[in-house]
């Protein structure tokens, strides 16, 4: 009986939709583009996500060197650094390689660097920790104690650009949310009122069909199955819209001041998952506002 | 089968029907006569539950109509044919889909809609026309189409609201026929109309209205 009846809202539902294509087409399409709008987003933050994560895997530290230091200061150093938990210099960078190595990363626009009367680059040795988490290493302290040692002029670790960088991704998923719980509110707006003009365009036949008994979820149920209906087809053109632009983005590695910044990921299926939701979501709610607002007025 | 106890029905400050007391018993003909604005389509809408009286009480097969919920209404009107003079057809859907309808709303089995839709319409003599749409038949041919939803699911009641006012006088006697047959079938028959041509000669029962007021 149930499946009978839930056949034949689907068919009410279908033949709505083919008798009033266009209306259906740019609800349809709304859901699509805010969703685009809402996955862009999160397709963004996945991937700052996935990369704060790749990055923070390892923690590696530049110990710049003083110029002038004799060769019992820098030995001294490098025993140092060799002491420290989990520690491997992973190699030692003259200011002449220094030099080579950034004409080298600027090309072209390298030959500017020919000019310099004198080197500014200072040599360091890059260390990194292996085998270490995060949480267990102390990297301010070891800073701090590695700069008041003799020939050392600065620190830097990866963590100190990594936990500004996290800040900045914590609020621009805090943007992300705002904007798209606005988009959201947006998106129920419209679908709810164009759904509400099919509804109205087709008064005189839910009067017939209440004339002939037909109960309030008799009429209701094909509207929901509508909005279902348009709520998928959205998410699921919002999802290759998404996967099309992923796939451009990817063909190029994204590079900034011409270093190779990161690898594109595509949604994991958790997300996915979740914009086919919200696209369903989107649709059903739409349509249960509008006809729920209808029903008000017909019984008026 | 209809029972109206000291019915008032008040639009505004208008009074569109004043103190009706009125019964109608089961497998009854019925005219409900008067001129325009006497108050018949109120009448027929308050026996349908379309309408709430302003005064007094209507029982329909036992159902106070007062009291009733929206669902047990729907249900009641499973039970209650009604016809219209402007046919109340879906213009999209066929001949045969707008007979069907009203046994679809009623959670009837396919293939039992379809043999009662198809026996129906022949009944009405519209089975060569069942893939048609409304607009592609006469208006005669509409209201055999009205009446043949309105039967499908054989009502305990049937109203019809000037059924004939659309049509010329021999449609308008095949029509009547139609009528007529059903009532002999056992359903009880309320038609309201101010067409004198209907009324004369009949042997049915009259209700005459004038300014909301039963006058006979």
């Amino acid at each position: 009986m149930a499946l009978r009846v839930w056949a034949l809202y689907f068919k009410y539902a279908v033949g709505n939709i083919s008798s009033n294509r266009l209306i259906h087409v740019i609800s349809t399409g709304t859901i699509a583009i805010s969703l685009v709008l809402f996955g862009a987003f999160v397709l963004f933050f996945v991937n700052m996500n996935s990369w704060v994560l790749q990055w923070g895997q390892t923690l590696t530290m530049s110990v710049y060197l003083k110029d002038g230091i004799d060769e019992k200061a820098k030995q001294r150093i490098e025993a140092t650094l060799g002491g420290l938990p989990g520690a491997e210099i992973s190699s030692f960078v003259s200011k002449e390689k220094a030099l080579l190595d950034l004409k080298a990363t600027l090309g072209p626009q390298g030959r500017f660097l020919d000019g310099l009367n004198e080197n500014p680059l200072p040599a360091s040795f890059e260390v990194v920790f292996k085998n270490v988490s995060r949480g267990s290493l102390n990297s301010e302290k070891i800073k701090e104690d590695l700069e008041k040692q003799e020939g050392v002029d600065e620190v830097q670790y990866s963590e100190q650009w990594l936990e500004r960088f996290e800040g900045f991704v914590y609020m621009l998923r805090l943007i992300g949310l705002i904007i798209g719980g606005l988009l959201c509110i947006a998106v129920l707006f419209i679908i709810t009122n164009t759904i509400r003009l099919t509804i109205y365009s087709r008064r005189d036949e839910i009067e017939i069909y209440k004339l002939v008994g037909a109960t309030d979820w008799f009429v209701k149920a094909p509207f929901l199955i509508e909005g279902a209906i348009q709520g998928i087809i959205g998410s699921l053109a919002a999802l290759g819209v998404l996967f099309l632009m992923y796939f451009l983005l990817s063909l190029k590695t994204v590079q900034v001041f011409g270093l190779p910044l990161m690898q594109m990921v595509f949604l994991p299926k958790g997300h996915t998952l979740f914009i086919l939701s919200l696209g369903l979501v989107l649709g059903l709610m739409g349509s249960f506002i509008a006809i729920g607002r209808f029903f008000r007025f017909f019984y008026d | 089968m209809i029972q109206l106890f000291h019915v008032s029905k008040n639009f505004g400050g208008n009074v569109a029907l004043k103190d009706i007391n009125l019964r109608i018993r089961r497998g009854d003909f019925v005219f409900i006569s008067g001129p325009s604005g006497a108050g018949k389509t109120t009448l027929l809408r308050l026996m349908f539950g379309a309408e709430q009286p302003t005064e007094g009480q209507i029982l329909v097969d036992g159902i106070n109509l007062n009291r009733i919920s929206r669902l047990k209404l729907d249900l009641l009107r499973r039970r209650i044919g009604f016809v219209f003079q402007d046919f109340k057809l879906l213009n999209r859907k066929t001949v045969f889909q707008n007979v069907a309808l009203a046994s679809e709303v009623i959670g009837e089995r396919h293939t039992i809609t379809k043999k009662k839709a198809h026996q129906i319409l022949r009944a009405v003599g519209l089975s060569t026309k069942e893939q048609a749409y409304p607009l592609q038949l006469s208006g005669g041919e509409q209201q055999r189409v009205a009446i043949a939803r309105s039967m499908i699911n054989n009502p305990l009641i049937l109203y019809a609201d000037e059924p004939t006012g659309n049509l010329d006088p021999d449609i308008t006697r095949e029509i009547m026929f139609l009528f007529r047959t059903i009532n002999l079938r056992g359903t009880t028959v309320v038609i309201a109309t101010h067409s004198r041509d209907l009324l004369e000669n009949t042997e049915q029962r009259i209700v005459a209205l004038n300014q909301g007021m039963i006058i006979q």
